[in-house]
């Protein structure tokens, strides 16, 4: 091999090979794209932009190598899709201008290695904040690589087959360089795509066929196999394990079921890898010649929604709490409502408790003391706890706010205003305006005779209150928590919030009732599980 | 120089969210970016009108991806402009999209300083507005030196919130920033999130929608003057009624204030926020 002619069938030649291998690969890279911006998919941009290319070398009229290197750039550019796409077109566009100006008949490593200096130099000027750990860094040190050998004058063969090494080196270090991709487990996926395309362009040089991936012989777990996009739903793995094992005769078999097929061993173990829609139909292949073992099947759909979560939590975390909260709270329901609106905002720890089980300063402090945060707001949500609150507070190692919500609806109310990363005097202003701002009723059964407005109660009978004043009372929910309701929106409200209780409560005919009266009233029906009270309401 | 509107044109991209400004403007040029569902490709706001486009996110069974234009698309519009002998560039956040870069790329290759790119380091009206407001210049002539003044006080002093229905948007499309603080809450919760130099951040939750308005007039409230050069900018993500309950709020609490702009959000910001999304921008000015 003595180097390559700068002729448009060579330039076709080299720029199919790089596609090919790209196209190959296409897949994959999009599935690596995390970094910078999600925006449109890396291989598939990288291939739509190589595609351009070889178009503009079909199209080239071009009469002299500086016109077609400067067709080659203009191509590319037109092309470009995707950030990748983009950064691409002007590593092209670098190594064009070199090339186009050389004079010698053929390329040769000393080409090579300045036509990579001119496109890393390219692709960084592209950039205005070069990033180390992305194309920039592969193309860069495929540039520096290349200026190390060539005074050796290597033939062109053989420098391209070094490229692809290091180029493979670069991008397995660019999780290093790059945080989101260490958290990610990924490469960086233009890199990969810049490295895909060296190895096409040196495979049709050397005229040796593309290389697979190195073969995974040992371990086979799901977590090794790479992730290319199937169009079959289970990734099946297992071992066979028996006599004479025929590997061939089984990869026949199983290359019927799916794709992605890896059969590996040796007569006596055999490890099987298929994406396939009938992993029972891949598995009796194994049982009839063996017994089969570590059998794993992976919905591969279920794990690309994983791995989209994966994605979402490599958003930095917050900062570190300033201040987090203590709420006492009865019902599995409302714990889940008052976590939920913690996450991620700030840290919080629940005391069990509320109107017959009132916990004491000892146990809102030992919550205070075990929150990760310099300071805490305590939410009671009982008027009968405000006070251990406040000797909580009183005594705590730190600053701590009391809000006295008096009922759960009132004390959400102060969640949705909480957030971390004030202090907690900040949180405990906004917390209280929220707190001002929740119009609380409850329903529950009468626990004793009471008079109310004259008309006498007798114990056993709903009782319907508002600010903890009682205002309806009877033999029938509905009609007491109907007037519950209607004092509530006697002002002019948006959203009435409704906890159902640990005993439940029949809404059905009470909603309607509500959606007639108040149209524009948006309804919150949450399971709250809190003991005593039927239904706890609030209206904000 | 003395820039005018007769031998400077203005290119915005189509996240501006102002599809007819040529029409408006004839010194205007919109080019777009891509929205594409599966391998259908289109131009946005070109080949996928706002409507077509939220119709399509109802009945697709896949999402939409988008990609910024190309620096050929932002080469055919600076070279229609010939007949300019200056171009102001005025481009979404270089954080939330390529697109910027597109734009530099496609500067640098025509090579004769002409075209100057501008980064909003914000989104949709917010871009329309900054444009709109160095065309007010353009139109009584300006110089480099004011039109940098603009952009530095156009980029400390804009405010602009905006809440979305879910924030699975914006977290898909890798857009979420530190607003992630605000995934997947119950009880009606709606974000009330801002961008600032190309990042969207959490400001505040409320319940419901209303209240989330509201937040928007007291902020607008607090930071401006009731003055005509207050001016107001919409837009909404096929939520119409939405835009107008803000609207009529800002005419209440600021009625000397310019609503200069209510807006559909176009395809490629409606793919990244959701539909249900709406957003009041500010900026005083004169």
């Amino acid at each position: 091999m003595t180097g390559l002619n700068g002729d448009r069938e060579a330039v076709e030649r080299l720029v199919d090979a790089a596609l090919a291998s790209l196209e190959a690969n296409r897949a994959r890279i999009d599935d690596l794209n995390v970094y910078p911006v999600p925006d449109g998919d890396t291989g598939t941009n990288l291939t739509m932009t190589v595609r351009a290319v070889a178009d503009a070398v079909d199209h080239t009229s071009a009469a002299s190598r500086h016109s077609l290197a400067r067709d080659v750039a203009r191509g590319a550019l037109m092309g470009a899709r995707g950030n990748s796409g983009v950064i691409f077109s002007q590593i092209v566009r670098g190594a064009a201008d070199v090339l186009g100006d050389t004079d010698a008949p053929a390329i040769d490593a000393d080409a090579t290695a300045r036509a990579l200096r001119g496109a890393s130099d390219a692709a960084y000027r592209a950039v205005r904040r070069p990033v180390e750990g992305t194309m920039l860094s592969v193309i860069r040190e495929l540039a520096e690589e290349a200026e190390a050998r060539a005074p050796g004058r290597p033939p062109l063969g053989e420098l391209l087959l070094d490229l692809v090494r290091r180029g493979e080196d670069a991008l397995a270090r660019t999780p290093d360089q790059l945080q989101v991709l260490k958290d990610a487990g990924v490469v960086d996926a233009g890199g990969a795509g810049l490295v895909e395309l060296v190895r096409g362009v040196a495979s049709a040089v050397t005229g040796e066929p593309i290389p697979e991936p190195p073969p995974i012989e040992e371990h086979l777990s799901h977590d090794a196999i790479h992730q290319e996009l199937s169009q079959f739903r289970y990734c099946t793995v297992f071992l066979i394990e028996g006599q004479d094992l025929d590997r061939e005769a089984l990869e026949e078999k199983l290359e019927q079921l799916g794709d992605s097929l890896l059969v590996v061993g040796d007569p006596s173990a055999i490890k099987v890898h298929v994406h396939t829609d009938d992993p029972g139909a891949a598995l009796s292949i194994g049982t009839d010649v063996g017994t089969i073992d570590r059998i794993e099947i992976a919905n591969m759909h279920e794990q690309t929604l994983e791995r989209e979560e994966r994605l979402l939590s490599l958003v930095p975390d917050a900062p570190p709490a300033q201040s987090g909260v203590v709420a006492v709270v009865a019902g599995d329901g409302n714990r889940q409502l008052f976590e939920s609106l913690a996450a991620q905002v700030g840290p919080i720890s629940i005391v069990e408790g509320g109107q017959t089980m009132n916990p004491s300063t000892a146990d809102l402090l030992r919550a205070v003391q075990s929150l990760d945060a310099e300071e805490a707001i305590i939410l009671p949500n009982n008027s009968n706890i405000v006070l251990a609150a406040e000797h909580a507070a009183a005594n705590a190692d730190r600053t701590v706010e009391v809000v006295p919500a008096t009922s759960i609806p009132a004390g959400l109310a102060a969640m949705v205003a909480f957030d971390g990363s004030r202090t907690a005097a900040e949180n405990a202003k906004e917390m209280r305006e929220a707190v001002a701002a929740v119009a609380t009723g409850e329903v529950t059964i009468a626990s004793r005779d009471v008079q109310m407005n004259g008309i006498p109660i007798t114990k056993g009978d709903w009782l319907g209150l508002t600010d903890g004043e009682p205002v309806a009372g009877g033999s029938d929910f509905a009609d007491v928590t109907y007037a519950v309701v209607e004092r509530l929106l006697s002002e002019p409200r948006e959203l009435l919030t409704l906890l159902v209780g640990r005993d439940g409560a029949d809404l059905d005919g009470l909603l309607d009732r509500i959606a007639e009266a108040h149209p524009a009233v948006e309804v919150d029906v949450q399971e709250g599980g809190q003991p005593h009270y039927h239904l706890l309401l609030s209206a904000e | 120089m003395n820039l005018t509107a007769q031998n400077t044109a203005i290119v915005v991209d189509s996240t501006a969210d102002l599809p007819d400004a040529q029409a408006h403007y004839p010194n205007w040029r919109v080019v777009p970016l891509y929205v594409n569902f599966g391998t259908d490709s289109y131009k946005d706001g070109v080949d996928l009108t706002a409507a077509e486009f939220y119709e399509r996110l109802r009945t697709s069974p896949e999402l939409p991806t988008t990609s910024q234009p190309t620096p050929a698309d932002f080469l055919a519009a600076y070279e229609e402009l010939g007949a300019y002998e200056r171009i102001l560039s005025v481009h979404i956040a270089a954080n939330l999209s390529g697109t910027f870069q597109s734009a530099g790329i496609a500067a640098a290759e025509l090579g004769d300083g002409r075209v100057r790119t501008i980064d909003s380091e914000s989104a949709s009206v917010a871009v329309a507005m900054l444009a709109t407001a160095i065309q007010r210049r353009l139109e009584r002539g300006t110089t480099d030196e004011e039109v940098n003044g603009l952009v530095e006080r156009y980029l400390r002093e804009h405010g602009l919130l905006f809440t979305v229905d879910t924030l699975e948007f914006l977290a898909r499309g890798g857009r979420i920033g530190r607003a992630k603080a605000f995934a997947g809450q119950l009880m009606h919760v709606k974000p009330i999130l801002s961008i600032r130099e190309g990042e969207v951040l959490p400001v505040k939750r409320v319940r419901g929608n209303r209240k989330a308005f509201q937040e928007f007039i007291d902020a607008l409230e607090t930071n401006t003057r009731d003055e005509p050069g207050l001016r107001v900018g919409i837009a909404h993500a096929d939520a119409p009624e939405r835009m107008a309950e803000i609207e009529k709020m800002v005419r209440d609490r600021r009625p000397q204030a310019t609503i200069e702009m209510e807006t559909v959000l176009g395809a490629v910001i409606g793919a990244h926020a959701g539909p249900g999304t709406v957003g009041c921008f500010w900026f005083a000015d004169d």
